[in-house]
């Protein structure tokens, strides 16, 4: 039997006559950020939330700290945590109030229960907002404390979903740095994102997942050099699109831009766009415009899939600014 | 985010010992923190039953002219369904404060944690009990200014607490099965309508002598025809020295012991199938 945290062997999900999840394969190391990559829908929260003993599978069999996630599941949840896509927070209590329910849910005894929530308030920086209802907090406030309860009881496997979905990029930048140090400190984490930077910053080995099937898996680095050559992208007038393709699958495979964009992966390299540039002019294209991008895990993506990561090119870039404003009230909807 | 200086030593899972006293425990104060901190959700459970005994004491003091009604005070036979009614509500309530839980999947927080699901139950239930006690209190005090009088001293004010508690809890376990079956708002409507159906097809109103036809009969076989006796047995038959005797109150025992354990198995299923 695998000695790794995390092992799914074949795992299945139906909801009705939908299968979110259709066989999911996965072991995941000690130590490791495993990232889960898909966009909405493609079954990442549907296989969290069975590796974290909230849904049942349909069939097949997973693994979770050594223990069985259908069998064993209260040995799982003492050996976990888990913060999900919607940071899940009782809003009319406080900060402290909240972690010594949780700590007292986890059975951390009563005589180390102040001493560990504060040493959480402190390390996510909530401290100073420690007494003040969760209802007066930020999207990152809540994220902090999401994290703070879901590290209680010091667990040796996390798991993130979606962690920074909506944040600010300087609260998503605090949270990146947070789950390096609790990597660094031996927690094995598995991070589910729809944000390619976010996977490509944090995670050791990702997974993409499209329609509830994994369809790449490996580093990201090795995943890149997989799709090998890189992407031209041009954008023409609509009724040029044929004679444009026709121009730019004789320099590589077409490979499927951003919306109305046209792609292809030069096989000879960047030094080809010259070439390319001078074929569509004398094919009498005329190039709106052109970029080159070197491989990315959106053309990882894009290989395995056919289409981009929805939403991939909404998501904040860390190096941008951005308002945060306090949420008052938040709902989810059915997975 | 900063670094800590001294850290908590390392926990085991042997260091952990959840148990389901601690956690209830801990979910009963989490109960009363809300219903401090979001006083309007609780005011109509406080307010609908003393409305209720004002407005149904007054309206149909006639009532007591029947022959055969067993007291010459309406209040004294409205009170204990005021009562009652802010008692269910309560307890269905409950229900909707589930629905709130698992709709902002703050319910997954609890799921996930390894505290026995039996906790997840009874704290909240143990809270409703004291909002109750609360509720309960004001009722006396109003009914009690009214021109409420007991016919059996503080056994008049023990029944009728026992009977409300005892309805809160058949409410609160119904409310929770619901609210986890249907997890949304459609379980809030089967929650009211099956209650207040199931209370008013009893003597909640009038007396079973006074009933005639198809309601006399499903008053008759309705359980909660015998716990209204119990909340009653203090209030009314002031004449007859052992109206407030066992014999009148065993029923409603049985009823609040037989509906609550049938209420509180059917929320623990219906808890164990949600991650199915």
């Amino acid at each position: 039997m695998s000695k790794s945290p995390i092992v799914a062997e074949n795992l299945v999900r139906h909801f009705g006559d939908v299968q979110a999840v259709k066989g999911i394969n996965l072991e995941i190391k000690a130590g490791e950020v495993f990232g889960f990559l898909g966009p909405n829908g493609a079954g990442k929260s549907t296989a969290v939330r069975m590796l974290t003993t909230l849904l049942r599978p349909t069939s097949g069999s997973a693994r979770v700290a050594g223990f069985d996630v259908v069998t064993e599941a209260d040995q799982v949840r003492r050996n976990i945590g888990v913060a999900l896509q919607d940071a899940a927070i009782d809003p009319l209590m406080t900060g402290a109030e909240l972690l010594a329910l949780q700590a007292v849910l986890y059975g951390i005894p009563a005589s180390l229960l102040k001493q560990r929530s504060n040493e959480l308030l402190e390390r996510v920086g909530l401290t100073a907002a420690a007494s003040r209802r969760v209802s007066t907090y930020s999207g990152g406030m809540r994220r902090r404390l999401d994290l703070a309860l879901s590290l209680i009881h010091q667990p040796s496997v996390l798991f993130l979903d979606e962690p920074t979905t909506g944040l600010d990029p300087m609260s998503r930048l605090t949270l990146w740095e947070e789950v390096r140090r609790l990597n660094r400190e031996g927690t094995t984490v598995m991070l589910t994102t729809q944000y390619l930077e976010e996977a490509d910053q944090l995670a050791d080995r990702i997974a993409i997942i499209d329609h509830g099937k994994i369809v790449r898996e490996g580093k990201p680095a090795d995943l890149k050099a997989s799709v090998g050559a890189p992407t031209l992208i041009i954008n023409t007038n609509t009724d040029q699109v044929e004679k444009a393709n026709a121009v730019l699958s004789t320099f590589g495979d077409l490979r499927p831009g951003a919306e109305g964009a046209l792609g292809v992966g030069l096989r000879g390299g960047a030094a080809q766009v010259t070439e390319v540039v001078r074929k569509l002019d004398e094919a009498g294209v005329r190039v709106q415009h052109l970029e080159i991008n070197e491989p990315s895990l959106d053309d990882v993506f894009a290989e395995a899939t056919g289409h981009r990561l929805e939403g991939a090119d909404n998501a904040p870039s860390a190096g941008d600014n951005g308002d945060e404003q306090p949420q008052k009230k938040k709902r989810r909807g059915k997975k | 985010m900063s670094t800590i200086a001294t850290r908590t030593p390392t926990l085991t899972t042997s260091d952990m010992h959840s148990t389901t006293a601690r956690s209830s425990w801990q979910l009963v104060k989490r109960g009363l923190i809300n219903t401090r901190r979001l006083p309007s959700a609780f005011f109509p459970a406080l307010a609908m039953p003393i409305f209720n005994m004002i407005s149904f004491s007054g309206t149909f003091f006639a009532l007591t002219k029947l022959p055969g009604f067993p007291t010459d005070r309406s209040v004294n036979w409205f009170m204990p369904l005021g009562l009652a009614m802010g008692s269910a509500f309560s307890g269905v309530g409950l229900g909707f404060s589930l629905i709130r839980d698992l709709e902002n999947g703050f319910f997954d927080r609890l799921r996930m944690s390894p505290t026995s699901r039996i906790s997840l139950i009874i704290g909240p239930v143990l809270a409703t009990w004291i909002r109750v006690t609360l509720v309960a209190v004001m009722v006396f005090v109003a009914g009690t200014l009214l021109g409420a009088r007991p016919t059996a001293g503080v056994m008049s004010y023990v029944c009728s607490w026992v009977a409300a508690i005892g309805i809160s809890t058949i409410g609160a376990g119904w409310g929770l099965a619901l609210a986890f079956r249907f997890q949304d708002m459609r379980g809030a409507a089967v929650m009211q309508l099956s209650i207040f159906l199931t209370m008013f097809l009893s003597t909640a109103q009038v007396p079973l002598n006074v009933m005639t036809g198809w309601l006399h009969t499903a008053a008759r076989i309705n359980p909660v025809t015998n716990i209204f006796r119990l909340a009653r047995a203090g209030w009314v038959n002031a004449n007859d020295a052992d109206y407030l005797s066992w014999q009148n109150a065993y029923g409603g025992l049985i009823a609040i012991f037989v509906l609550s354990t049938l209420a509180f198995v059917f929320a623990l299923r219906s808890l164990q199938k949600i991650d199915n």
